[in-house]
């Protein structure tokens, strides 16, 4: 017994003494590619990187509560306001080199950090049910209009790519506009919010409703069969629509992240940025999650061209700007009752 | 009291201590301010969350309550075909987490799931959508948790039914009852305790599920705790939410506790038991006997094994990606050294408690073991936070290093907050075993002259070695299928097959996460396999 715990405790403080040349990562952003990504990493600088996934809010606390101790280095996750409640904190370090500076438009990273993919938010439509010319020039504030009533599905409040979207339009018609708004896409609904982005895409193949809110690569991912041979030809009776092309522009997001104030290895992690903003890097991640490319130079997925790329994006509306009404936007999604 | 006395007093003091940290925790939440958030919640969603919790609770106790007596009456006092098949195979659901049982009803019900394709396969091109019955939401969550922990309730009531004699229904007989009215009258009634005993431990994981309810979206109060913590910040809120669901599975304990002092009533002496023939079943009877346990087997573990082994079949990419010796041999490490702590610590806490007969203790072990109804996530944070403040006001004043490290993100860590989620079960488990011994053994060996420590060693442990086993099986279970206290302890590059299976379904590739649920449930099945035999014996 003694033996076991003696070897435990030695076995974990073991742990405490890193090796120099490594970058330790906590992140949010699971993809098995990014793992694969990282290996190429490692063999190009000989830099390791650790890696730790999980929930978002959870890995936060973590960080927060090792406080100076914190073995952190980089932190990765998807949504610009998670990032931006993190920053707000105090959790950052400036994460900008003049690489990164040069490679991410200013819209997509603040000094603390930055955007590595981009996604959009954009509505789905049944041709069969809809007609194209009722879209046309629509905006995410129409989807508010009485013409819809029970034919939109969308997600759950609590989903945090929705409070995002609900963020940037209280940043752009105020919050009193955006919960009237927000109480005429409750009307509209053909179901109480449930499933991920994807289920709300097949609600419309399958004839639940007509339109449907969700992100760009959930689309791409059924198109690309790794869902399946049934998922692939029901991902073909919906069609992507960008809205507010007529103004602002398509809501964007991001995946990113930022240099941790008490990183041991800041200047690794910041290495590990540049290269995964590098043209190389960047490829990989498109080809494997549909996400946008960051930089510039690089092609999306042929899947996520074919949904086509020569949309308005919204540039006005800062993602840095998502996490300060997120919470905002939580609070008038549910006093309108939606679930 | 001698000085031998004292030690056992003090470990077993300690061990409730250490265990009750997360309710310390917790509790302290209360001299804190809340954020806005309480408010926002209590205008628009509050009630619903407690509804929805109620809905979700009652659901599952009144499903797991028919599908767990049924099958236990069915084969505790009946011949049929197969009876003595799914005596054993109906423990398997235990190997099922309610996450991957959740996975595995999206995957086959869903707008272009499986049970599309297999339609489509049957009877050509269709709109098979609106006929399949969509078991999302809260009837998904219902079903998932139902057939995942329905093993406790049968469990419990079979090995009751095992120790009442067949003169129970030659008794309803004799009285000129019908079956059913012997059912109802006397065969239920005498084995409450045990079906009470099995309902709570199905409420309290319940209540503290996490994984499938999230996965599904239900708005529960686990859900009101998340949203607090993710949206708001609001860590104080969360935490008294929390606390809330502590008091009411503190009332279960009580619960559970008085009717397992009726259960000691009731027990008879081992040498009063007397096998008892089964009554044969013949015709319609028989196969209905022989269809419903057939269900329920077919549901509760098929269902999900034939779901996961058809995606790893047509994705066989994920499999071969798989590290597969380096995910078992994480898991086993974890489910050692937890089941030798474990194990190790509730013998002494309950041998403490014997020796001592400390009135104090026996009420500070109760309430320190009421953590099992905290939700995973929020008992590791509550660690974290708790080991962070010791660091901070403690550690530091007296100059030393920081401990942190040692504590969070690593193996040692992960090990302490799986004791302190798991302790009462490994507690409650020693403790009934501690009660078939009577105390008049004890005294007899210190008349001979043994000491406390050599009672312990050479009286108590080769008595209670069949409950141990019993034990560490069940712990290993439980430890093969944690999720959210395993994501957020354990060190870097450390995965098991619960987090790979994990982080695949969280971007939304089940079908990756198939190949990781499948090895985890051939694990765990393995592990019931291996002691079904005492599972079905006590």
């Amino acid at each position: 017994m003694k033996k076991i715990l003696f070897t435990i405790l030695a076995l974990s403080f073991f742990e405490t003494f890193a090796l120099a040349k490594e970058v330790n990562v906590f992140s949010a952003r699971h993809y098995d590619s990014d793992v694969q990504l990282y290996q190429k990493f490692t063999d190009k600088t000989g830099i390791k990187v650790n890696i730790i996934s999980g929930k978002d809010k959870a890995l936060q606390k973590r960080i927060t509560e090792e406080g100076t101790d914190s073995k952190a280095d980089l932190y990765i996750t998807a949504d610009a306001g998670r990032l931006g409640a993190f920053a707000s904190k105090g959790m950052f370090q400036n994460s900008l080199t003049p690489a990164i500076k040069a490679a991410v438009p200013s819209n997509f990273r603040t000094s603390k950090w930055t955007g590595i993919a981009k996604r959009a938010r954009i509505i789905y439509y049944s041709p069969e049910r809809v007609n194209a010319n009722d879209l046309n020039g629509m905006t995410y504030e129409d989807l508010a209009d009485s013409k819809w009533k029970g034919r939109i599905v969308i997600r759950k409040s609590n989903n945090i790519y929705n409070q995002s979207l609900v963020a940037s339009l209280i940043k752009n018609n105020g919050k009193k506009a955006t919960a009237e708004w927000a109480k005429g896409v409750v009307a509209n609904m053909a179901r109480d919010s449930k499933g991920n982005d994807r289920a709300q895409i097949l609600a419309v193949a399958a004839g639940e409703a007509d339109l449907a809110v969700a992100n760009t690569y959930y689309l791409a991912l059924m198109l690309s069969g790794k869902k399946g041979a049934e998922q692939q030809a029901a991902a073909k009776k919906v069609l992507p629509f960008f809205p507010n092309q007529g103004d602002r522009g398509t809501h964007m997001n991001i995946s990113g992240g930022g240099v941790l104030k008490n990183a041991p290895n800041p200047e690794n992690a910041k290495k590990l940025l540049e290269f995964l903003l590098t043209k190389e890097a960047q490829q990989h991640i498109v080809n494997n999650t549909f996400e946008y490319p960051m930089i510039d130079g690089v092609k999306p997925h042929p899947l996520v061209k074919q949904m086509g790329l020569g949309f308005k994006q919204d540039l006005e509306t800062k993602v840095a700007n998502y996490g300060k009404n997120q919470a905002a936007a939580l609070e008038l999604m549910l006093s309108a009752k939606w679930k | 009291m001698g000085k031998k006395i004292n030690i056992w007093y003090f470990s077993s003091f300690l061990i409730s201590i250490v265990v009750a940290i997360p309710i310390v925790t917790v509790f302290s939440s209360f001299f804190e301010t809340t954020g806005n958030y309480s408010l926002i919640l209590k205008n628009t969603f509050l009630y619903d969350y407690i509804f929805n919790s109620f809905v979700l609770l009652t659901g599952v106790l009144i499903l797991t309550f028919i599908i767990g007596v049924g099958c236990a009456y069915l084969v505790s006092f009946y011949d049929f075909p197969g009876v003595n098949f799914f005596k054993w195979v109906l423990i398997l659901s235990f190997a099922v987490p309610a996450y991957i049982y959740a996975y595995s009803l999206t995957a086959f019900f869903e707008n272009y799931g499986t049970a599309f394709s297999i339609l489509k396969s049957l009877f050509g091109e269709g709109n098979y959508n609106i006929f399949i019955p969509k078991f999302d939401g809260m009837m998904g969550a219902i079903i998932s948790i139902s057939f995942s922990l329905f093993g406790y309730v049968y469990v419990l009531t079979r090995a009751s039914f095992h120790y009442q004699s067949q003169n129970l229904i030659e008794l309803g007989k004799n009285l000129g009852f019908s079956k059913k009215k012997s059912f109802f009258k006397i065969i239920l009634p005498s084995a409450r305790p045990a079906i009470v005993a099995g309902l709570s431990l199905v409420a309290m994981e319940t209540l503290s599920d996490f994984g499938a309810v999230s996965f599904f979206g239900i708005s529960t109060l686990t859900t009101g705790i998340y949203n607090a913590w993710i949206s708001f910040d609001d860590l104080t809120l969360a935490n008294r939410l929390s606390f809330y669901l502590l008091i009411f599975i503190l009332g279960l304990f009580v619960l559970e506790n008085l009717s397992r002092k009726k259960a000691q009533y009731h027990t008879p002496s081992k040498g009063g038991f007397k096998s008892k023939t089964l009554i044969k079943l013949k015709g319609l009877k028989s196969f209905f006997a022989f269809k419903f346990c057939a269900i329920i087997f077919f549901i509760s573990f098929l269902f999900p094994v034939l779901q996961m082994l058809y995606w790893t079949i047509i994705f066989p990419k994920h499999l071969i990606d798989l590290n597969l010796v380096e995910l078992f041999l994480n898991t086993i490490l974890l489910v050692i050294l937890s089941s030798i702590v474990l194990i190790s610590f509730a013998f002494i806490s309950n041998y403490g408690n014997r020796v001592s007969r400390s009135k104090f203790l026996e009420v500070l072990t109760t309430f320190s073991i009421s953590g099992y109804a905290i939700p995973g996530i929020i008992l590791a944070v509550a660690f974290i936070t708790f080991i962070s403040w010791f660091d901070n006001n403690i550690i530091d004043i007296f100059g030393f290093k920081t401990i942190k490290s040692i504590f969070i993100g690593s193996i040692f860590g992960l090990v302490i907050v799986y004791f302190i989620r798991f302790f009462s079960l490994a507690s409650n488990g020693i403790k009934s075993g501690y009660l078939k011994i009577s105390y008049s053994i004890d005294e007899s060996a210190y008349l001979l002259g043994y000491s406390k420590f050599k009672t312990f060693k050479n009286i108590h442990i080769p008595y209670l070695k069949n409950s141990m086993l019993l034990i560490g099986i069940l712990i290993s279970i439980e430890i093969i299928k944690e999720l959210p206290i395993t994501l957020i302890m354990r060190p870097f590059n450390f995965e098991t097959f619960a987090t790979t299976a994990y982080v695949f379904a969280s971007q939304d590739l089940l079908e990756a996460a198939a190949a990781p649920s499948l090895f985890l449930i051939l694990i765990a099945s393995l592990f019931i396999l291996i002691t079904s035999k005492y599972i079905l014996k006590d």
